[in-house]
This record gives structure tokens, sequence and C-alpha cells, in this order.
């Protein structure tokens, strides 16, 4: 059979599309803050379930590259309960993106880790957010992010959405990942 | 990193052997890993069962399901259960690992305290009170709907923009007839234009604000847990919170966000309720202006208004069939919101607003139109006499109803003036308020009501509310005269 295809078939499209980037996460983790961020362009921003079912795309140019974001609604687990959640995972499923950014509310790390987990499990390259620092100082916590990542095995970029900080790393790691001339995207297989 | 085992946990060695095996059985092009189709299979994930139908030959199947009944066969404990249990261990081990306490944390930060204040019932409803007061009453209704809609309709477009544009038309267009739908009292741009932009875009885009400012400090969903209790009775939940608290400004896009809710008979209520009790910005303050003189009338006003709101509420949750669904919500903390985000989130529903209401201005502007041209609307002037007689008020209230129907301020103006007249009297005022609350808001609203809830149910809402308005109405002034009770 096709064996050839199956290793060599990554999620990477024809050479002129541009690359895509997912934001999943928790709902009210700061998906929508980032991705407006990230793209300049607004999309509703929201504590209220419900608000966010419609998925956002916007475009990310960033030194002279061009990124395709999708803000994805919220969603706790792969497996859906939810029609926000069923929605988030068709998302993942049929557009195919070629990063995956999960954002993170830091002070909730072991309830989103699983979801991480998950993400990771897929295949698709992962890079965790990790939101809301300054929260998470509040509440009188750290986290070791090196350890973090490197028990993952997927970069994790600390940031606080809201004000920005930390935003301009996530771009750059987008950058660095997803940029052409076609860099060594399936090195983790 | 070298050859290091995959970071993900492992899960138990006979779901891992089954893994394994179906990962290597599995052929067809996935967009997720075989490992990640495995386990969702094994957890009996129906979609992915029906993409890897779709993929896979029968007798692939045949031997991946085979391998899924071996292992529910050999530990009764559900699959999901077993994976999921070892990916929640495995994370709060990890989260564990690299967590660290810098300092006790601290007990109660000042928005804990504040957040939780929302939601305690004792102080939650007089915060709810207060919010309303400053937020809807004094920033929407007084100052936008107010001082800056007088700027704007009055002076802008009264003095300056409609002379100009009616001077255009009349000397460009010929035929009298097409000159009224343009610019006559109901034209087009008289009414539809003027209407949306001079009168609603700035009481909404006050309205948008506070909504926006309250959604992202996380008042909202802590308001939604205050009267989740209060709605269950009538057959709603907290999610309910969302298109009634909209209501206030403007029932017409509170309908179309009805949509929020999970079931059909959720939608159904809220609406119902959005058509008969919730007073729209423009309502209230028409309402406010009547009665703001007496104080006495205003708070049986309110008074009538939420007896009717519960009423038919729970009424309603006994009649059409079905439960009130379980609300789950994850309460965020309370956070100053960021001024940027607030004000691009109300342009956004601005611009979305427009969209969708704009249209129903025009096409209300056409049906007026229509209606003189075709002396319809004196036929239903007349078919209105009766019920003002019933309630003993003077023909001209009629007038107020029916063309406060199309344009609220309008209406408004009619009873200003049978007011100076002498014609009614303070209770008059009162039971006019009652009625013109519970009745239809607005055309727009009607139209939107047909679109999101479908014919039948939107002319049953509209005779029900015709019913309970003058119903209503009636039952107050009899029980007014009765009691003797004189509003000014």
């Amino acid at each position: 059979m096709a064996t050839a295809t199956a290793v060599e078939k990554p999620r990477r499209r024809q050479a002129h599309a541009r690359p895509t980037v997912l934001i999943v996460g928790n709902p009210n983790v700061g998906k929508s803050v980032l991705f407006h961020k990230l793209t300049g362009r607004y999309v509703t921003v929201s504590n209220y379930p419900g608000t966010t079912v419609e998925v956002a795309r916007g475009l990310m140019r960033y030194r002279g590259q061009e990124f395709v974001i999708i803000d994805s609604p919220g969603m706790y687990s792969l497996v859906p309960i939810t029609e926000e959640e069923r929605v988030a995972r068709r998302i993942l499923l049929s557009d195919r993106p070629d990063l995956v950014l999960h954002v993170i509310d830091a002070k909730n790390l072991a309830r989103t880790l699983p979801l991480t987990v998950q993400l990771i499990e897929t295949g698709v390259p992962v890079v965790v957010v990790l939101n809301m620092m300054d929260e998470l100082e509040r509440a009188g916590l750290t986290i070791q992010v090196d350890a973090l990542a490197q028990q993952l095995g997927v970069p994790v970029l600390p940031t606080v959405c809201l004000s920005g900080q930390g935003v301009p790393a996530v771009k750059e790691l987008i950058y660095e990942r997803l940029a052409a001339p076609h860099s060594d995207l399936s090195s983790r297989d | 990193m070298s050859v290091s085992p995959p970071p993900t946990p492992t899960y138990p060695p006979a779901i891992e052997d089954a893994v394994a095996q179906i990962c290597d059985l599995l052929r067809g092009d996935y967009a997720l890993s075989p490992r990640t189709i495995a386990l969702l299979l094994l957890q009996d994930d129906p979609e992915i069962w029906d993409e890897v139908a779709t993929q896979e030959n029968a007798s692939t199947l045949e031997r991946i399901r085979a391998l899924k009944t071996a292992l529910e066969k050999a530990d009764q404990t559900p699959l999901a259960w077993q994976i999921e249990y070892q990916r929640q261990l495995w994370s709060q081990q990890l989260a564990a690992q690299v967590t660290q306490a810098t300092r006790p944390p601290r007990p109660q930060t000042l928005a804990d305290w504040i957040g939780w204040l929302c939601m305690n019932p004792w102080t939650g409803f007089p915060i709810l009170a207060f919010v309303l007061y400053f937020g809807l009453y004094q920033f929407v209704g007084v100052f936008g709907a107010g001082t800056v809609v007088e700027l704007i309709e009055e002076k802008l477009f009264g003095t300056y923009i409609n002379p100009f544009v009616e001077n255009i038309v009349r000397s460009v267009v010929p035929w009298q007839t097409v000159q009224e739908l343009l610019v006559g009292e109901y034209g087009v741009w008289t009414l539809g234009v003027t209407y949306a932009i001079a009168l609603i875009l700035p009481i909404v885009t006050f309205f948008f604000l506070v909504f926006a400012l309250l959604e992202d400090t996380g008042y909202l969903p802590r308001l939604a847990m205050l009267i989740d209790r209060a709605f269950k009775a009538l057959g709603l939940n907290g999610r309910a919170v969302i298109p009634i608290v909209l209501g206030f400004g403007c029932d017409t896009m509170a309908t179309v966000v009805t949509r929020v809710l999970e079931t059909r008979r959720e939608r159904v209520i809220t609406t119902l309720l959005l058509t008969l009790t919730i007073p729209c910005s423009a309502q209230l303050g028409v309402v406010l202006a009547l009665l703001s003189a007496y104080p006495l009338g205003l708070t049986l006003w309110a008074g009538v208004i939420a007896l009717v709101f519960l009423a038919t509420g729970w009424l309603a949750a006994q009649v059409l069939p079905g439960r009130a669904t379980p609300f789950y919500m994850e309460i965020p903390p309370m956070r100053l919101p960021s001024l940027s985000n607030v004000l691009l989130k109300t342009l956004a529903r601005l611009q979305w607003y427009f969209l969708e209401v704009l249209p129903l201005f025009l096409i209300a502007s056409v049906l007026i139109w229509v209606g003189q041209l075709t002396g319809l609307f004196n036929l239903a002037l007349r078919a209105l006499n009766p019920l003002t007689q019933l309630l003993d008020l003077p023909p001209q209230t009629g007038v107020a109803f029916l063309f406060g129907f199309f344009r609220r301020d309008y209406g408004a103006a009619g009873l200003y003036d049978l007011h100076e007249r002498g014609l009614l009297t303070g209770n008059d005022m009162l039971i006019t308020s009652v009625v013109l609350t519970l009745f239809v808001p607005c055309v727009a609203q009607f139209l939107i009501t047909i679109k999101e809830r479908g014919w039948k149910t939107a002319l049953a809402m509209f005779v029900i509310a015709m019913t309970v308005a003058f119903g209503v109405g009636f039952i107050l002034s009899r029980a007014l005269g009765m009691l003797g009770v004189q509003v000014g």
C-alpha cells in the first residue's frame, strides 16, 4: 500500500498556501485576546459561554510573511460534549492546521494538561501558551516553564495576553516554525 | 532530544496493546495521528467511527471492533474512564512537579470579594439595582436616550439634514405618492433612516458600551448565577440573562440573541417575555417621561410589569412541554476590562446590529406607506376604539398605541399632547404606560420574531401580547377605580 505517502503525508499544504495556526483552549483563557493581538483584527471576546461559537479567522503578517490564524470555540477535551467542542474539533480535523497554540490559564494547569496531552497525541505540532501569568503570580504561585516544556516535549511560552506581555515571542515562534522556506517541521517524528 | 519515550502518558498495558494493534491496522488518511484515532475509537467516538468506516475496509473495522470488545470484556471499567483517569493522574503529577508556591496564597483578593458579593443574594440584588440604576437608567436612558438623542435627532437631523433631503426629493421627484414614500411623515428616509441613525444608533451604542463593560469585568456570568434559581421557576436558566438584559437595550436584537439558548422551549419562553414585558430603551424613555412626575405611578408600573413577567414565565413553563436545562458555567475572575477591547466589541456589535435591524426599519416605513395609502391605518384605528373605551381612555390614545408600534417617540409625543391638553389624568398615564409596555414593542421586533420563531409562533405571541396588554390594562383600570387610588 501507499506506505510512502502515509509517512510523507504531512499536514503541510502546497508550497503557495499560507501556513495555518489554530488557537485552542478552555473557555475564558484569553484565546480571543491572543487572536486579536496576533491578527490585529477584532473578534468578540467574551466571558460568557455561547458568544464565541462563531469561528474567527484572521491574517497575521510578520516579517513579510502571512499566516492564517483561526480562533476556535472553547474546548475542555478532544472528546466533544458541547456544540462548541464539536466545532473546535471539527476545525482541527478539517483545516489540518500546521501549528496548534494551546492557550492555558496558568492557574488551572493541572486541570488543563489533559487537553494538552490529547493535542500532543494527535501528532499536530503543539505550542503551549501559558497565559495569565500575572494572575498566577498574584495567587502566590510560580511555574517552572522550562521544566514543563521539557516534560511535555513542546515549547511553552509564558504570556499575559491582555497586556500583550509575551505575545512577541509567540509571533516569533510561529514565524520560526512555519515561515517558508520549508523548515524542519516534521522533525518531531 | 534523542529517542526519548513519548512525553504523553502511558495507558494501562491492555489498552496500549490494543492501541498499537489498531495503529497497525489503520490505512486511511487522517488529520490526527493513528494513536489519537485509536484512542478515540476505543472511547466510542461516533464521529471518528464514521470517519474510519469510510476509509477502512470491512475486515479492518471488524478487527478493531473485536479488539475493543475484548478489552471491554476483560475490564468492566469503561475504557473512556480508564483513559481519562490516566491522563488526569499524569497531568496532576506533572502540574504538581512544576508548580511552586512562592508565598502563602492571599486568601481573598479584592476582586474575589467583589465577585463573591455579586453572587450572594443579599448583596447581589442591591448591586444589581445599583448597576441597573446607573448603568441603564442614568447612562443609557437619561444621557444616551435623552441628551444625546436630542442633540442628534432634533438638532442635527431635524434642523439641518432632513429639511435638506426633503427639499431635494420634493424638487426631483414629481409624484406626491413617491415623495411620501421617501420623505413623508413615515417615509423611508424620515422614519427608516432617521429613526435608525438618529434615535436607535445613539441609544444602542450607549447600551452596548455598558453591556461590553459588564461582560468583560466578569459581572454577567455572576448575574447569571445570581438569578439562575429564580429563572428555573420560569422554565429558563441563568443563560437567559443575556437576552433578557439585552432586551432593555433593544428587544429586536435580544430576540436575535435568544440563539444562545439551548432548547427551542427556552427560546420561545424568552421571546415571549421579551415581546410582552421587557421594555426596550425607547419604551423606557417614553414611560419614564410620562410618569416621572408621578412617583407612585412609576412604582405601580414597575410592580405590574414585574408581576406580569413572573406570571407569564411561570405559566409558559407549565404549558410548554419540557424541563429547564441544567446550567453549568465557569465563573471567570473579576477583571479590569481592557478599554480597547470594550470599544472594539461595541463597534463589532453595532455593525452587526445595523446589518440585521436597519433593513427592518426600511420595511416598516414601506408598510406604513402602504397602510396609509390603502386606508388600512384608519381601519385599524377604528378597531382599537372599543378597546380604548374599555380602559376609559380617550380615543386619541389609540393613535398613540398604533403609531407607537411603528414609531415609539411619535406615540409618546401624542401622549404628551393629550396630557398637556388635560385629556389624560395621572391614572390614564399609568394605564397607558402599562399597555404600551406590554404591547408588542415595535414592528421591527415583530418581524424578527417571525424570522426567528416562524409565522405561527410569532402570530400567537402577537395575539397573546395584545390580549395581555389590554387585559391587564382593563384590570388595572378597574382596580384603581375600585380602590379609589389616584396616582396624580
